[in-house]
């Protein structure tokens, strides 16, 4: 048992640390604000420069080839600055499944761009179904349908989808060519003002060696890259929800009212202590989970993995809406300020909290999970 | 990082898990059935106290030079949760809060008589810090001490909420030992006190929970050869054991274990109207509740064991820890007696009664340690100077 980080583990902390308090600090990520669209190319590009990019690539693709807990080790730095960039949707979502089910020829053309920032790839994994699939005679497939909340769609080379199909569940990779008459995006501003859109496929032909996975496999592909995707998504929260209460906790100490500083009332303090809890039940039942994914090496433990992602996704929800509501009230007016960088926090808080499953749906899941271990 | 226990670990938990299983006998089951002895004390207590420590087991943390196994933290950690899934008395605070501290401190005759006690199963203490006016703010108590002529002390005072006392062999007592100290924690020192002294008296107080007691100490003479660590320097032997008392309070183990239970009779049983009780949505969701707060408790009772060992353990962790088991608790007791629904109140031995009326007797302990070990209230302030880096108000 060890809960501490490795030695190349904590340089990529500090890197990332450093690169990020350069350029996802307040005063250039006012400047991102105002262009309207929360993706910072520059500050991606220092990303892939420093290899930070490649983390969880494997060398022969030009990464680092270092496993997921170091790379959420990028993410959770990424969430304590709320850097805008797509970190999880293409280092984890959409690389991960490429590097594990993609056929050569697709990890040749998408892995080392990915580690040297010259592509960007997203990914829409969630189980809604809204998209089918048809095989041609000739192998090639047909997409029908439509999908909303594709995270940076405008700026992807190419997005991973599933679709349903006669022979079951496929994951594959639609490129986003803009001049294609088969497929539009209709750009969609999120609560957090990330770049999603509406992705409409009709008739859209995909090649055979696009599809990443199908069946059996494909089931698997999408449950495994979904586990992937929350553990980041805690990773994430727990470095965001981290910072949101240092900040509080700093604001508190040096405002001042009644004569003396705020943080010095009581209910301000046990209230900002709930938060450091929390934190820590977030912090470590993420670390439980990506570890979990990290190590394994079968199937053997599937049923703990599934429980252990499942708990963090509960807490990561519940947390970055107690945290955010938290830090605002204890800031007081300056905390809503779109001047004050809190807000930012706040904003992505509750993206992290929706997305890929609530606590409510998650709680559901983990008792009919709980109830399958004990009927 | 790498959270699972290595195959010693997991060794030694089969171990400490085997062991018990045959140790706790029905004997010992039936004489915890005598609210006198829920906490131990009864003679089945005593010889199962003498046979654990001839096995070796009360000294699996202890150094080699005490006949110890030298345990790390974690390992004491699968011990202490092993034991008390078995639902066996053991005083934790004894051999592993107080008997450190007696071997630090302790001159030849204790460590001989005291601490060599404590290892063979045969002494118990029980702690004498509270006060009917110092609780949480201990440093205020008027416990008083008074050296003799003789070198011998005279203690007078009151203490409460000294459990284990009516079967103790000795009290771990905090007496004020200088009335003008500049602060008033710089005025304590610590003294054992044998539960024969004439001067030495209890009587039994009733909690919701368990039994306790108020302790009186009345022109109690004692020689200068109880007293531990230096005159008016008690105070860092009361603080320096807190952190591990603390951990000890928030085991993950037996709450575990009433989650699987209760699951298992979900499973078993069904409501007034026919449905199997672990297809309802609410059971489901509040076992499922349960679960999300035990991951949690399991993690950070496992990384301040870890901490522990490694040297790291800090203040506002320690104190994090207290505060959230002990609502957790509170609020899992909560949920899972909400499975059982109202024959979950039957109390044990009553015809009726829902898993030997466990989770019944439960609800009514949890709630002495939210303020119990350091209020809660204090933990948080803690966590908020210690964690934070927030001044402090008054």
């Amino acid at each position: 048992m060890n809960f501490s980080y490795d030695e190349n583990q904590l340089e990529i902390k500090q890197l990332a640390d450093k690169i990020f308090s350069e350029l996802a600090n307040d005063e250039r990520q006012k400047l991102v604000d105002a262009s309207g669209s929360r993706f910072d190319p520059e500050l991606w590009q220092q990303l892939a420069e420093s290899g930070l990019l490649g983390i969880a690539i494997d060398d022969s693709y030009g990464g680092m080839g270092f496993n997921f807990e170091s790379l959420c080790l990028l993410i959770e730095e990424a969430g304590r600055y709320v850097a805008p960039v797509p970190a999880i949707h293409n280092l984890v979502s959409a690389a991960m499944p490429i590097q594990r089910y993609a056929n050569d020829a697709i990890k040749e053309q998408y892995l080392g761009p990915i580690a040297n920032g010259k592509t960007l790839v997203t990914a829409t994994l969630a189980n809604d179904n809204s998209l089918n699939a048809i095989q041609n005679s000739n192998g090639d497939w047909i997409i029908d349908g439509h999908i909303s909340c594709v995270p940076y769609a405008v700026y992807a080379q190419a997005v991973l989808l599933s679709a349903t199909s006669e022979q079951g569940l496929v994951i594959l990779l639609v490129e986003l060519n803009a001049d294609s008459k088969t497929l539009t995006l209709v750009e969609q501003q999120s609560t957090a003002c990330e770049p999603w859109s509406q992705l409409h496929l009709q008739q859209h032909p995909i090649a055979a060696e696009n599809i990443i996975a199908s069946g059996d496999k494909a089931a698997e592909c999408q449950a495994w890259a979904q586990q992937l995707t929350i553990a980041a998504q805690c990773a994430m929260a727990t470095g965001l929800s981290d910072k949101m209460l240092r900040m509080t906790a700093a604001y508190t100490s040096q405002r001042e009212q009644f004569g003396r500083p705020v943080a010095t009332f009581q209910a301000v303090g046990q209230r900002a202590a709930d938060g450091f809890i929390d934190i820590e039940c977030l912090r470590l039942c993420t670390q439980e989970a990506i570890s979990l994914l990290s190590h394994s090496v079968d199937n053997s433990n599937q049923s703990v993995i599934n429980e252990a992602v499942t708990i963090a996704n509960i807490w990561c929800g519940d947390i970055c809406h107690r945290l955010s509501q938290s830090s605002q009230h204890l800031h007081g007016g300056i905390g809503v300020d779109r001047d004050y960088p809190l807000h930012r926090y706040c904003l992505w808080a509750k993206q992290l909290e929706l997305s890929l499953g609530s606590s409510a749906s998650s709680l559901e899941q983990l008792g009919d999970q709980i109830a399958a271990e004990f009927a | 990082m790498n959270i699972t226990f290595t195959h010693e670990q997991m060794a030694l938990q089969r171990e400490v898990r085997d062991y018990m299983s045959i140790l706790m006998t029905d004997t010992m089951r039936e004489e915890m059935k005598d609210p006198e002895h829920f906490e131990g004390g009864g003679p089945e207590f005593r010889r199962l106290m003498k046979k654990m420590g001839k096995d070796g087991w009360i000294a699996l943390s202890w150094p080699k030079e005490y006949g110890g196994r030298e345990a790390t933290p974690i390992e004491q950690y699968i011990f202490t949760e092993e034991v008390m899934k078995a639902g066996f008395p053991y005083p934790f605070l004894t051999t592993e809060a107080i008997g450190p501290v007696l071997a630090d401190h302790g001159n030849e005759m204790v460590k001989k008589k005291v601490v060599q006690g404590i290892l063979d199963g045969e002494v118990v203490i029980a702690i004498g810090y509270s006060e009917p006016d110092a609780g949480t703010d201990l440093a205020s108590l008027k416990t008083r001490a008074t050296q003799q002529a003789n070198g011998n002390w005279l203690i007078n005072g009151q203490k409460i909420w000294t459990s284990l006392a009516n079967f103790s062999d000795y009290i771990w007592v905090a007496a004020r030992t200088d009335q003008d100290a500049a602060k008033p924690h710089k005025g304590i020192s610590m003294f054992l006190v044998p539960a024969d002294n004439p001067g030495f008296s209890h009587t039994a107080i009733h909690t919701l929970g368990v039994r306790t007691n108020a302790t009186y100490y009345q022109d109690l003479e004692l020689s200068d050869e109880w007293r531990v660590g230096e005159i008016n320097k008690g105070w860092g032997l009361i603080t320096g054991q807190l952190n591990r008392e603390r951990l000890s309070l928030v085991n993950h183990g037996p709450v575990y274990q009433l989650y699987q239970e209760v699951a298992e009779w979900a499973a078993a049983n069904k409501n007034s109207g026919g449905e199997q009780l672990l297809n309802k949505a609410w059971v489901r969701g509040n076992l499922a509740k349960v679960k999300t707060g035990l991951q949690a408790l399991r993690l950070i009772c496992l990384k301040q064991a870890w901490a522990m060992g490694e040297g790291t353990l800090t203040m506002e962790q320690a104190s994090a820890a207290k505060v959230y088991g002990t609502e957790f608790f509170v609020e899992a007791y909560r949920l899972l007696l909400e499975i059982l629904g109202h024959n979950g109140l039957i109390q044990a031995d009553s015809p009726g009664a829902i898993l030997k009326g466990k989770l019944e007797h439960r609800y009514r302990v949890g709630s002495i340690l939210t303020f119990g070990g350091g209020c809660n209230e204090v933990q948080r302030e803690i966590i908020a100077g210690a964690g934070l880096w927030m001044p402090r108000g008054r």
